[in-house]
């Protein structure tokens, strides 16, 4: 049993760090489950897809904290996160939520204590990251790609020198800060609306 | 750092938990005391946490994307292009079918099992899944037979665990020449050729002191390549600094490696070795070292754990003697004619591949 923990705890933390062999070994485990739950609750393949992959992204999120553990099996804890996330997303379609949710929202609820609040923290911060994002589009050129490039593509600042013409790397540093300078008026001008 | 720094890298810094101490002290007193700076410097680490955390799973959504693309979608393109190996790999299960693996010096690769069964787990799951779209057309909505399906994909296959080396052949009649520590306590010793094919292999003659074994392939009149071996023994010990090379197979893919002889001894003045510099690693043991003019003048046996990361081979006279001394009764014809001298290092290279090879060892 001992063993069992280590090893559902060691993929959490490779898994962590964008680890693509485990990405690739819990997908192959549970997705077929996932897709197969939801193909019997009204959902289609490509459904299936972007289902599975907000539950990836939940766990993911999970994981980054190392102090994280697991109460159940990450297939459990993934399968519940899908059906959550499926519940959500059929009652935002609904105009009539409550009925939604007694006729589909509570079969076989493997221990659901907790999973509606990640769910919810999961919407957060994705709305949250949509902001980022938004505020990223308005931060005008060359700010726009210097960033994208630093933070979201993890190019180091040598790289970013190079690509951007810039003759030393203090210098690229400098607008990197200028950058975030104004990025930040920005996205917190926005959060102030 | 001070405080007075520009505030990013402050930021930065102590959202990398990188601020020393004394500077994590003076920015308390500061955020404590200048509500202004700290308001901005509240904003500044969160949007930096923000940043970070969405750039990170940005491309945890590709990955994913990514593996759904080639793995889910497409999992015939995906295991054609990576079927050489595990094709190969199922030959060896069958081969050696109940049959787990050898041995426990430091000098072989140990295959790491964890990496190498989820290798086998992705080939035997792509195929289970490409048969389940298949039969996901015949039968169409038959829910419960997909259901079996979707279990049968996720029971784990047996685990197997695998140890390796290098042998280079002696000449093209089968005879080859491997480090002992690799093929001792074997119960089936196979090679595999540069083709992924395997052969299975009989030990001749070993010697624990020099770390070597004589193999021949079982298989009757088989041969390495066409022609014969194109490189020929040292009978003598070269001197220091020559420049050597050696070509082995760490893993599945042929590598080559060049550095200089640095002592004409071995490991603790060992006469039967050299000491070398050249970058090897594990499964490399039993890899020929060739000098400039393609003569094989040692064996590669190990690499020092120390910091000078020296290698050891053993040197080409000890197979000789080895050959003399054990297998006198058949004796093995060892190549005479140099077809290497001269050639570019690529030709050299080309022109060994044949005769250079994995050596796999299974143990009960």
């Amino acid at each position: 049993m001992q063993g069992f923990i280590n090893t559902e705890q060691q993929l959490l933390v490779s898994l962590a760090s964008c680890n693509r062999r485990v990405a690739s070994q819990l997908y192959q485990q549970n997705y077929p489950i996932v897709k197969g739950w939801l193909g019997k609750n009204g959902g289609s393949e490509s459904d299936a897809a972007d289902l599975f992959q907000e539950a990836m992204v939940v766990l993911f999120a999970k994981a980054q904290d190392t102090d994280f553990r697991l109460t159940c099996s990450i297939s459990t804890y993934l399968m519940a996160i899908s059906k959550h996330l499926w519940y959500k997303k059929l009652q935002k379609q609904s105009r009539d939520p409550v009925f939604l949710k007694e006729n589909i929202g509570t079969d076989e609820d493997e221990g659901s204590i907790g999973y509606e609040d990640e769910v919810k923290v999961h919407e957060e911060r994705e709305m949250h990251y949509e902001m980022l994002n938004a505020a990223l589009e308005q931060v005008g050129e060359p700010c726009r790609s210097l960033l994208k490039a630093f933070y979201h593509n993890d190019k180091s600042m040598q790289e970013i020198t190079a690509a951007f013409g810039y003759t030393n790397s203090d210098n690229a540093k400098t607008q990197k800060y200028k950058c975030l300078t104004r990025l930040r008026k920005i996205f917190y001008g926005m959060a102030g609306n | 750092m001070s405080i007075n720094n520009n505030i990013w890298e402050i930021a930065e810094a102590f959202v990398a938990g990188t601020l020393s101490e004394t500077d994590l002290k003076e920015l308390n007193s500061r955020l404590a005391s200048d509500k202004e700076f700290a308001a901005e410097f509240y904003e500044s680490t969160n949007l930096l946490k923000s940043m970070e955390g969405n750039g990170k799973q940005k491309r945890f959504r590709n990955l994913l994307t990514e593996i759904h693309e080639s793995e889910i979608i497409n999992p015939k393109a995906r295991a054609g292009r990576r079927i050489e190996l595990p094709a190969h790999f199922w030959r060896t299960a069958a081969v050696a079918a109940g049959v787990a693996l050898l041995t426990s010096t430091i000098t072989y690769t140990i295959l790491n099992p964890s990496i190498k069964k989820n290798d086998y787990q992705y080939v035997t799951i792509s195929r289970e899944v490409a048969g389940l779209r298949e039969s996901q057309k015949q039968l169409n909505q038959n829910q419960k037979k997909l259901e079996t399906d979707i279990k049968k994909i996720n029971q784990p296959p047996a685990a197997h665990v695998r140890f390796t080396g290098t042998g280079f052949a002696i000449n093209n009649e089968g005879y080859f020449v491997t480090s002992n520590h690799v093929v001792e306590g074997a119960d089936s010793i196979y090679i595999q050729d540069r083709n992924g094919e395997y052969f299975k292999a009989n030990k001749l003659a070993f010697d624990a002191e020099s770390d070597l074994a004589v193999l021949k392939i079982a298989r009757k009149s088989f041969h390495f390549g066409k022609g014969d071996v194109p490189y020929t023994f040292a009978t003598g010990k070269s001197g220091l600094g020559t420049n050597i090379f050696t070509l082995g197979y760490p893993k599945n893919d042929l590598f080559y490696s060049s550095g200089a002889i640095s002592s004409s001894n071995g490991f603790d003045g060992n006469e039967l070795q050299y000491t070398l510099e050249l970058p090897v690693g594990h499964g490399q043991s039993g890899s020929p070292v060739l000098d400039e003019k393609g003569n094989v003048i040692g064996i590669l046996t190990a690499m020092g754990g120390d910091a000078e990361a020296n290698t050891y081979a053993v040197s080409s006279q000890a197979l000789i003697s080895l050959i003399h001394d054990q297998l006198s009764d058949s004796p093995i014809r060892i190549n005479k004619t140099n077809k290497l001298h001269g050639l570019s290092r690529e030709q050299q290279i080309e022109k060994m591949q044949a005769f250079t090879f994995s050596v796999k060892v299974y143990k009960k």
